[in-house]
């Protein structure tokens, strides 16, 4: 029954979403302007430039693949630096944020994990992009500006998600050291970390990989990595030479994700031990043989090379700008974040009251209420998509012996499982904010291309987690069905489904935070939401509302993380 | 010595031990013996100070743990070893580390991440030679999760030796094993125990188990003592009776 409502919910909330928005069905089909370029944008998907379009450019000095290599290098090399940075802050912010650090809790060290783990929330929830502008603004263009845009909600993610990581990382193991009077640190270093330790690598590996999408994605406003160069080419009309970055960005990522994976499955399992000769039991020979990898350890090396030459390669961080200059640049700005009717008051506050009103009756309110509607349609498209997907994607259900019950050859069926996959990945590798930049050029300024945007991205990485719990979701009423003569898809409406349903539904909420977090930029490019005051604000020089914006959409943003915390704490009971 | 005076638990009002009265000498091999909810793992918790008797007071060697705190209590119980049902392992550590971490109360946090991150020769050879004698020498270098349960189960022990206390409580350590690989390991631990001249206090279930290899059996029932006295004094269905 409340799995009915949930979806009756979901249906009816996706509707309202687009009334709100105001998303006609006729803006679905592109215009004939849209639709020639739209043609002519994919037919060059099948030709990717090897050279420069423009013959100018050919006979210049930089070839194409240089000026691709140095857009390739840049994006990483920002994605390691931001990401060596925000390791930091996720540390300390995770230790002090987790229950297991103080093990004696007391009201004010209560009131000091719970105002650290505020503190981190808030800061993730102004998206990195946005960072970017409030940074750029106050102290002008400069490749650290980029680099601390990344690392402050990168820092403020990890500094979250450690400390949960943390806190279920608390064991009887440390219990153990802490009775044998070992002592509160001794116990959490010895006996929570290192329990902890690979998973905490595994999802500062995973950040790492998101990390260079957002890197990619900061070339959008000015820094000169691969969305820069998409930008640009987009521009100029060189379709091919998009795609080839298309391509780039694609396999950089699917190889970012393949080697997480890789180094997730080393330091879970861990590498077997190999045999010793028989009778052999000194320690020289067991040292030898035990199990080491030598695929994680020349990841950490390589890891290490590359954060430090990422740092050490760029000579000039502050973008040749004096430190005076940038002092005066953040002068002018501090200055002029400060709403206007309280600059000419005199710094009279009272005046900010009628001035918030007149901005939010003035298009702030609908901003707002557009910006969670675009998030909250755009989760459940990709949810109804990944659903339906699930069920043709998951292994066990599309093998010759579905559930263990021989159903005979299923070969196309394991086909369509293949492409699906391999859609959902290229899905997850492409950034949101890239797709939806190419889809308004093929739907027009319409809210249709946003709302594909996110939930091609999201269907993606949905249809993945799904089909993971599918698969690992032990079922013998599903073996029942089909050993009865049901078919695959009654096994996994009438079995699977309900058993796995709260752990789909808790990642439908994991993304759907993440959702909201990036309907606030993507109106940037142009369609009415909280993005398109923001840049609008920001090309008039008017600080004052582009930081009211920016805060409004944080608040956005906090109450959504909230609310999923709220509710994934929920479910997470119900799934165990 | 460890002795119980009127020593009692209470959570919330409800009575998990009720006045207990216990002494229990130097090398004793004590074992703890009654049905789930009987008080046994409340006993063990008050012997290393884990819990904190609500009445009644609990000491070693004249010393109230009740009473005890910061460096005082850390002192105390770095003599009391502790073996907890589920072991308390860190399964992706390799089987040395995992050792190393019963000696974290003398190393202190620093020399504890060496251990872990370096560990020196001479500390390797010692903890190979204590696995030698609880029969896992070959897996010194091999992660706790690739080792089988009865093996864990003989690291728990090692890393409990390694710290060398003066008692060792163990919790229903073999609840989870075979009745004849559950056998090897009690055997095993108190032999170690009495080889060493330990004290041993261990909880379990088999009856058979406590009369072969203890020298004392105190039964329990509702957060009482009800039964007390060499194995051979206490007929065998007055040990059945219990559960």
């Amino acid at each position: 029954m409340r799995r009915r409502w949930f979806f009756l919910g979901g249906v009816l909330l996706f509707f309202m979403g687009l009334w709100v928005l105001e998303a006609r069905p006729g803006e679905l089909v592109p215009n004939e302007g849209g639709r020639t370029v739209a043609g002519d944008f994919f037919k060059a998907a099948f030709q990717p430039a090897v050279n420069f379009e423009d013959p100018e450019m050919q006979s210049g000095e930089v070839s194409f693949f240089e000026k691709l290599g140095k857009a390739l290098w840049l994006t990483v090399r920002y994605a390691l630096v931001a990401m060596s940075l925000a390791l930091v802050i996720g540390i300390v912010g995770g230790v002090l944020g987790s229950r297991a650090w103080w093990s004696r809790p007391n009201l004010f060290l209560q009131v000091l994990r719970i105002g650290v783990r505020l503190l981190a929330t808030a800061v993730r929830s102004v998206h990195e992009l946005m960072w970017a502008l409030l940074f750029l603004s106050a102290i002008g263009t400069s490749p650290l500006a980029a680099v601390f845009a990344m690392a402050l909600p990168y820092g403020g993610t990890l500094a979250k998600v450690f400390s949960e990581l943390l806190d279920e990382g608390e064991s009887s193991a440390a219990e153990v050291i802490r009775v044998s009077g070992g002592g509160g640190f001794t116990a959490f270093f010895a006996g929570v970390v290192t329990s902890a330790l690979p998973d905490l690598a595994t999802y500062a590996l995973y950040r790492l990989e998101c990390a260079i999408r957002s890197s990619a994605v900061l070339g959008f406003v000015g820094i000169p990595t691969l969305g820069y160069e998409i930008k640009t080419a987009y521009e100029d009309g060189h379709y091919r030479e998009i795609w080839t970055y298309l391509y780039a960005l694609l396999v950089l990522v699917v190889f970012f994700e393949w080697w997480g994976a890789k180094v997730r499955s080393q330091l879970m399992n861990g590498v077997a031990a190999r045999r010793v000769m028989e009778g052999d039991c000194s320690l020289a020979s067991l040292w030898k043989a035990r199990g080491r990898s030598w695929f994680l350890r020349a990841s950490v090396v390589l890891l290490l090379f590359g954060v430090t030459a990422g740092w050490l390669v760029e000579d000039k961080w502050g973008a040749g700008v004096s430190w005076e200059q940038r002092m005066r640049n953040l002068d002018r700005f501090t200055d002029e974040i400060v709403p206007f009717p309280v600059r000419e008051a005199d710094g009279d506050w009272g005046e900010f009251g009628p001035w918030f009103e007149e901005k939010m009756s003035d298009g702030g309110t609908k901003a707002v209420w557009r910006t969670f509607h675009l998030g909250t349609a755009a989760i459940l498209l990709a949810g109804i998509v990944a659903l339906v997907g699930v069920r043709f994607a998951a292994r066990t259900l599309v093998s010759s012996s579905p559930r263990g019950v021989r159903e005979g050859n299923s070969r196309h069926r394991e086909l369509l499982a293949l492409l699906l996959r391999g859609g959902s990945m290229l899905a997850r590798a492409m950034p949101e904010y890239i797709l939806a930049f190419l889809l308004l050029r093929v739907f027009g300024p319409t809210v249709w291309a946003l709302i594909f945007a996110l939930a091609i991205h999201n269907a993606g990485i949905l249809l993945r987690l799904g089909a993971e719990v599918i698969d690992n979701t032990s079922s013998q009423a599903s073996s029942v069905i089909l050993a009865q003569g049901g078919s695959r898809s009654s096994a996994f409406v009438g079995a699977l489904l309900p058993v796995g349903f709260n752990r789909l539904v808790l990642f439908l909420f994991y993304r759907w935070e993440s959702c909201i977090r990036e309907a606030t930029v993507l109106g940037m490019l142009g369609v009415s939401s909280l993005g398109f005051l923001i840049s609008d604000a920001k090309v008039s020089f008017f600080y004052d509302e582009m930081l009211l914006w920016v805060g409004l959409g944080a608040g956005l943003v906090f109450l959504g993380d909230l609310t999923s915390d709220l509710v994934r704490h929920k479910l997470r009971g119900k799934t165990s | 010595m460890l002795e119980f005076q009127s020593a009692g638990l209470a959570y919330g009002g409800i009575k998990a031990l009720e006045a207990i009265d216990l002494s229990i000498q130097p090398g004793e091999q004590v074992c703890l013996i009654g049905p789930s909810g009987a008080g046994k793992s409340s006993l063990l918790g008050l012997m290393n100070g884990r819990l904190a008797a609500t009445s009644g007071a609990v000491l070693l060697d004249g010393k109230n743990l009740g009473e005890l705190s910061g460096k005082n209590l850390k002192q105390v119980r770095s003599s009391i070893a502790w073996v907890p049902q589920d072991l308390g392992l860190v399964p992706n550590l390799r089987v040395n580390q995992n050792v190393a971490c019963g000696r974290a109360a003398r190393k202190g946090l620093a020399g504890l991440l060496k251990s872990l991150l370096v560990m020196g020769k001479g500390e390797k050879e010692e903890i190979a030679a204590l696995l030698k004698r609880v029969g896992i020498k070959e897996k010194i270098f091999t992660r706790v999760d690739h080792l089988s349960g009865g093996q864990r189960q003989r690291v728990a022990i090692a890393r409990a030796l390694y710290q060398d206390p003066q008692i060792i409580l163990a919790d229903e350590p073999v609840s989870a094993v075979d009745p004849e690989r559950a056998k090897s390991l009690v055997e095993l631990l108190t032999n170690l125990a009495r080889e060493e001249k330990k004290t041993l206090v261990m909880s379990l279930h088999d009856v058979g188990l406590a009369r072969r290899f203890f020298d004392r059996v105190i039964g329990m029932r509702e957060g009482r003592i009800v039964l007390d006295g060499r194995p051979d004094d206490i007929g065998v269905e007055e040990l059945y009776r219990l559960d």
